[in-house]
Order: C-alpha cells, then structure tokens, then sequence
C-alpha cells in the first residue's frame, strides 16, 4: 500500500463539507476522501463543526408558525429518495479499474471513451450543464502535451503511476493546479487512469500541440 | 422552591425561542431520534422539532436572505427528520451533524434550482444522506445479504410467518426496511426486531 502524498486543501474540504463547489468538483474531492483515511477524518471534523456552529443560533420562530409546521410535517407523507446505483467498476480496452463509491454512483453518466494522440483515451462524465470532468485514461509511454490552463484542473490518480516535471503521482494523489502552472503530464512503464476536472479548456503551450488549441476545447470537454 | 419550577416551564413552554432548559446532548437527541424510527413518536419528535426549527431558520435566513425560503428549508428539512430518522445512526456521527447535512443537501438543490436541468445531479447524487443506498453499506446487513443469499436454502420455511414474511420482502424481493413497513403497515422498528429475531433463528437453524 502506497501512501498517498497530495491532499486537497482545506479550502477544498471545507467547500466539500459545506456544500460551495461546484459537482464536478465536489466528485474529485469526494473520491479522493474515499481513498484517503487522513482526509476522511478531517472532512467529518470540518462537518462537525460546521455543524455545531451553523446550528448554534435559534431564531425566533413564532409560536403558530411552529405548530402548524409541525402538524402539517407529522401528517405528511414520506418523502421519496431515490436509491442511486453504485457501480464498482468502470472497464476500458478490456482493462478494468476498481473506482470508490463517490465515482462509482456516477458511472451510469459516463460518455464513451475516446482515443487521443499520444497514448490517451478519456470519457467524459457530465453531472449538470456547468461543471464537467473526464476520466483520462494513459497507456505506458503515453505523454500530455506541456500545457497551461485558463481556469483551474483539479486531477486525481485513481490507479497507477504518471508523473510531470515537477513529480510522480500514485493512487489517491489530488493535484490541483491554478491557471498559471505549466505542466506535461507523462506515464512509463506503468499505466494510468485519473479523474480531472477542468474549469476551463486547455491551452497547450510547447510546439507543435500549440496547433491543437482551437481544438482542445474538443478534447477536454 | 416547587412554585419556582412550574414557573419556569410555563415559561417555557410559552415561548421556545428562548434558551432551553438544559442543553441537549448528542446522547438525548439521538435517543428522540431512536423513538421517531421505532414507534412513530409524536412527542419525541415535537421535542426534536422545537430544539432543530428554531436553529434551522437562523442558518436558512443567513443563507438566503428570504423569509419564505428559509421556511421552507425548515420544513423539508424536518419533515426529512420525521420519516427518515431510522436512517440515523450514532456511529456515523451526532444527531446535529446528521441534521446539519441534510439540510445542506437541500439548500444546494435550492440554490441550483433556477438553472436546473432534468437530468443534473441532486445533492443526494453526491452525498447521500437519505438514500437507501446508505443504509445497505451498514456492514453487518450486507454480511448478512451475502450469507443469506448462499446458505439460506430452504430454512427460512423454518421461520414463524410472521419473520418469515419480513425476510422474503427483504432479502428476496430486495426491499428496504422502511419499504416493508409502508408495504406491512406495521411500524419500522417491529420490521427491524423481526429481522433481526429471523436473522438470529436463521443462524442457529443453519450452523446445526
């Protein structure tokens, strides 16, 4: 068992616990706590005390107000919650990769996987009209061009290895990088398959991947 | 000194916006929560109900602004408390927190409500709080899905009618606990000590 070296930030954690990121992003967050016993144990603490804090306060509540609510409540029929389906698997090319429950309860929104240059497939996963993400699945040998963003990318490693010129990321690693970072992801001798959320398209930035740009958004929405 | 007590309540009682009489533990809320899952209890949960409203209308008002959808976060919220409490459990964490997070689900749904598309993610799609789903995850149920379904064999015939019922809807039929409630009109809490007498005579029937 590797142990896992890039957390999200408590600002993260904290937008996770009260509910302010977006749901692409609140996927990557999740699906990192579920891998990440240290993040898990922080993510309950912030919760707890968001909790206790947030409904620390009473507010006048008129009296009828209060009774009527509670009878109308007590008289109510039961809510219903739909029971989401969680798969446990996603499979690529024959391969295929154990996810956690935060992912898993998505897979059914999975778009088909695609094959790009360079050793790369990705699938896009859409949760709702604003925020998206993609499985990106590399090949051994497989390289990103250098690249910057125009918004932020939030990636997390759910099996294997790549690393970039500024480290090597296993499973459970979260990079989450600002729009000023430059960085190729690469891969070896071993594969990998991460979950990456972009806020805004790619700008590939080294030779001749510079042509791609007006493409990228093609690739990475 | 006995005078001085009734006063207070009556106090109370007039008005429950004002400070409580003694802060409630987490043990005591979640035991309120314990008798709403397992008899239905109107008393428990107006007891619930005045200690959470209250506390939920300031949080809502800070976070909308508006009168009128403050309220109803408190209704939806409490009204989720009132028919989901068997969905509680202590060892996930305080009767607050659990409360606190519903009603964080809802105020996401609330807040992205305007731009909402038929087929966007609910905040029970990210983290579920009510769904069955998380319920199942209890370990020791799904220990027992699994030797149920391989060793239950013909044993179940074995059981009183009245267990016997509970378990096929169960663990045959795949229904939830509080399915078998709605479906039996019977309370949730009868549904869980019949399955877990049913469990229990299944274990000894089958390790003989």
């Amino acid at each position: 068992m590797n142990k896992i070296k890039f957390h999200p930030s408590e600002e993260l954690l904290v937008g996770y616990a009260s509910g302010d990121l977006n749901p692409a992003l609140t996927v990557v967050v999740g699906t990192h706590i579920d891998m990440c016993p240290r993040c898990r144990s922080v993510a309950e603490d912030i919760q707890n005390h968001m909790a206790t804090r947030e409904l620390h306060q009473s507010a006048p509540l008129a009296e009828p107000d209060l009774n009527s609510m509670l009878e109308h409540i007590m008289a109510s029929e039961s809510p219903i919650v739909r029971s989401a389906k969680v798969h446990e698997q996603v499979s690529l090319e024959g391969k295929v990769f154990k996810v956690p429950r935060s992912l898993g309860r998505h897979v059914d929104r999975l778009g088909p996987w695609s094959h790009m240059p360079g050793g790369l497939w990705r699938a896009p996963l859409e949760l709702d009209a604003d925020s998206r993400m993609n499985l990106i699945y590399m090949q051994e040998n497989a390289s990103l061009p250098e690249h910057t963003h125009r918004g932020s990318e939030a990636t997390l490693v759910l099996n294997g290895v790549f690393n970039d010129e500024h480290d090597e990321y296993r499973d459970g690693d979260f990079i989450f990088l600002d729009e000023h970072k430059h960085h190729s992801p690469q891969t070896t001798d071993e594969d990998c398959l991460t979950l990456a959320y972009l806020d805004a398209p790619l700008q590939f930035t080294s030779g001749l991947a510079r042509l791609l740009n007006p493409f990228s958004s093609l690739f990475f929405r | 000194m006995q005078v001085m007590l009734e006063k207070r309540k009556s106090r109370q009682s007039m008005s429950s916006s004002q400070r409580e009489p003694q802060e409630m533990t987490a043990e005591h809320l979640g035991q309120l929560l314990a008798e709403v899952a397992d008899t239905r209890s109107r008393r428990a949960f107006s007891e619930l109900f005045r200690h959470f409203a209250p506390r939920l209308q300031s949080f809502a008002t800070r976070q909308f602004g508006n009168e009128q959808t403050a309220m109803d976060l408190v209704q939806e919220t409490m009204t989720n408390v009132w028919h989901k409490a068997h969905l509680f459990s202590p060892e996930k964490g305080s009767p607050t927190t659990w409360i606190f997070t519903i009603a964080r689900n809802i105020r996401f749904d609330i807040l992205r409500k305007n731009k909402h598309r038929q087929n966007d993610v609910s905040a029970e799609d990210l983290w579920p709080v009510l769904s069955e789903e998380t319920s199942d995850s209890d370990e020791e149920f799904a220990l027992d899905t699994k030797i149920l379904m391989q060793e239950i064999g013909e044993y179940y015939l074995q059981l009183p009618d009245a267990q016997r019922i509970v378990v096929e809807q169960i663990y045959i039929e795949g229904k939830s606990q509080q399915e078998v409630s709605d479906a039996l009109g019977i309370p949730l809490g009868t549904v869980k000590s019949r399955t877990r007498l049913a469990l229990q005579k299944l274990r000894e029937l089958i390790s003989e």
